[in-house]
Order: structure tokens, then sequence, then C-alpha cells
């Protein structure tokens, strides 16, 4: 079960002023940056839907549920 | 006395810290060979050397035995030093394996608004590290990867990592300043420069087309 590779094989050393592991890096943190983004921004339209569903009348909300359960419905007949 | 904590210990979450290792990855270790032959008698000066000394981080490998790097953060929860000790491991520039170490101890006992403040600048460390997997291979990991999975994951080298308070939430309870990457401004001014030269360039046609103006009034 044990993998035969080794320490040696695997190497850590660091060059100084290495652009590529430079250009690597700002990949990295730019997809980072991006999924923090994307977070803040989920996060920002769940609460606007709270918002929105919370100044919504009881027959509001059962008119968009059954809108949603008809839509729901149409998916499954063609599957 | 090798396996206890010391006596003027604080709990860390609520416990003994060194329970923040599960009890069987804990007993694995005081069973390791390393562990008996290296960590004994440890201070926190001399653990510093043999931090340096790694090769590698990682949790259990092979036959689950424990990697060095998961000996010498029990023996840390051990000895609890002062936070500013651990800080220093986590600022120093020239030893990544010990920067490693330090991150990952401060994971375990830091509180939520600390831990983000002291890891997040390693954000900007890629330098590579080595990573024991399960199998007991290696691979390469680098020091921003490490640190993000450390602020994001649930487990990481087969330990869990206790509950941290999410930075949305720190933020807005205004515990916290948003995140701002410094590629976040250097993209800023790039686009600002690019716009900057637009606009030069722009001016430049137009100079132009006003000199054009200029030969045809005087014809020449």
């Amino acid at each position: 079960k044990e993998s035969n590779i080794d320490i040696n094989m695997v190497d850590d050393t660091d060059k100084p002023d290495d652009k590529e592991e430079y250009e690597l890096w700002k990949l990295r943190e730019l997809k980072r940056i991006k999924r923090d983004k994307e977070e803040r921004e989920a996060k920002i339209l769940e609460e606007e839907e709270i918002e929105r569903r919370r100044n919504m009348t009881d027959a509001e909300i059962l008119k968009e549920k059954e809108k949603e359960q008809n839509k729901k419905n149409k998916k499954t007949k063609y599957t | 006395m090798a396996n206890r904590t010391v006596s003027d210990a604080r709990n860390i979450h609520g416990t003994n810290p060194q329970y923040l290792l599960e009890k069987i990855i804990r007993s694995r270790i005081y069973e390791s060979l390393y562990w008996k032959e290296d960590c004994f008698g440890l201070t926190v000066v001399s653990l510093i050397d043999k931090a340096d000394q790694l090769t590698c981080i990682g949790g259990q490998y092979g036959n689950q035995k424990p990697t060095e790097f998961l000996c010498l953060t029990l023996k840390l929860l051990q000895l609890q030093p002062e936070k500013e000790i651990i800080i220093d491991f986590i600022r120093n520039e020239d030893s990544k394996y010990l920067r490693a170490l330090g991150a990952f101890y401060f994971r375990l006992i830091g509180d939520s608004v600390e831990i983000y403040k002291y890891l997040e600048p390693l954000l900007y460390d890629f330098r590579k590290l080595r990573r024991r997997l399960p199998d007991g291979a290696y691979d390469i990991i680098h020091m921003d990867e490490f640190i993000d999975s450390l602020l994001r994951d649930e487990r990481i080298c087969d330990t869990i990592l206790p509950r941290i308070l999410k930075r949305q939430v720190l933020e807005e309870n205004e515990e916290l300043e948003p995140r701002v990457s410094f590629l976040e401004d250097e993209l800023e001014q790039e686009a600002l420069a690019a716009k900057e030269k637009e606009k030069s360039s722009t001016r430049s046609r137009s100079y132009s087309s006003v000199r054009k103006g200029l030969y045809r009034i005087y014809n020449i």
C-alpha cells in the first residue's frame, strides 16, 4: 500500500525571484479573490431574497409557490 | 512527565490543549520513535531547531504513523509557549517549516480574529512545502495554499480544526477590516495606468489631427 516516492524525488527548494512561481501564485490569489467576491455577492442576493419574501403577503407567497411547483411538474413531465 | 501538559497551562477551547489532537492520534504520537527519541525534554528553544529541520508537513502516513510535523505540534500543545513566541514563529522569514508549524499551531489555539490577523499575511508567501500524503508519498503544496485551507477547511493534517468564525461575520461585527490583497491594488493601478495610456493616446491622436488641420490651413 505504501508508495515508493522517495523524499528526494520531491524538491521543495525555492529559487529567489522565481518568476514562474510568482505567476502561479498570482493566479491562485486571483482565484481566491474571485471566490471571496462571489461568496459576498451570493450572501447579498440571499439577503435581498429574504427581504423580498418578508414584504410579500401570504397570498403572493402562495401564488409564487404554485408557480414554482408548476415549473417543476413541467420539467419532470419530459424526463 | 514526558506526555503531560505543563502544570500551569491554560485551557484552550475549554479543554486541555493536548486534547485538540484526537486521542487515537495522540497515542500514536506517544508511541512513535520520533516522539520518544527527539521530543523528550524539548523546550521551546530547542523545538525551534527541530522545526527548522522538518522536511515535510502532513498528518499520518503509511501504517498510520504520525509525521514529525504532528509530533512537534503536540509538543507545542504540551509546552504552551507564549502567544508572542508563536507569532514570532509565524513572522520569521528564514524557516518555512517553522512558519508552517507556527501557523498550524496558532490555528488550533488562537481565536478567530487573531487567526485572520496573523495568518492572512502569509497568503503572500508562495514558497514550496513538501507534504507527506497518507500513502507515504510526497507532494508539493505552497505556503499560501496551506494557509488558505487552514482558514477554510475543517480537517487538515488528520486534525479536526476548532471552529472559526467566518470572515464575513467578523466584518459585519466590525471586528475585522475587509481584506484587500495587494494584488487587487496592483490590478487597480494597472487598470488606471491603462486608462491613462488610452487617454494620452487619444490626446496624441487629437494632437495629430490638430496638426493635420494646421497643415491643411497653411497648405504645408
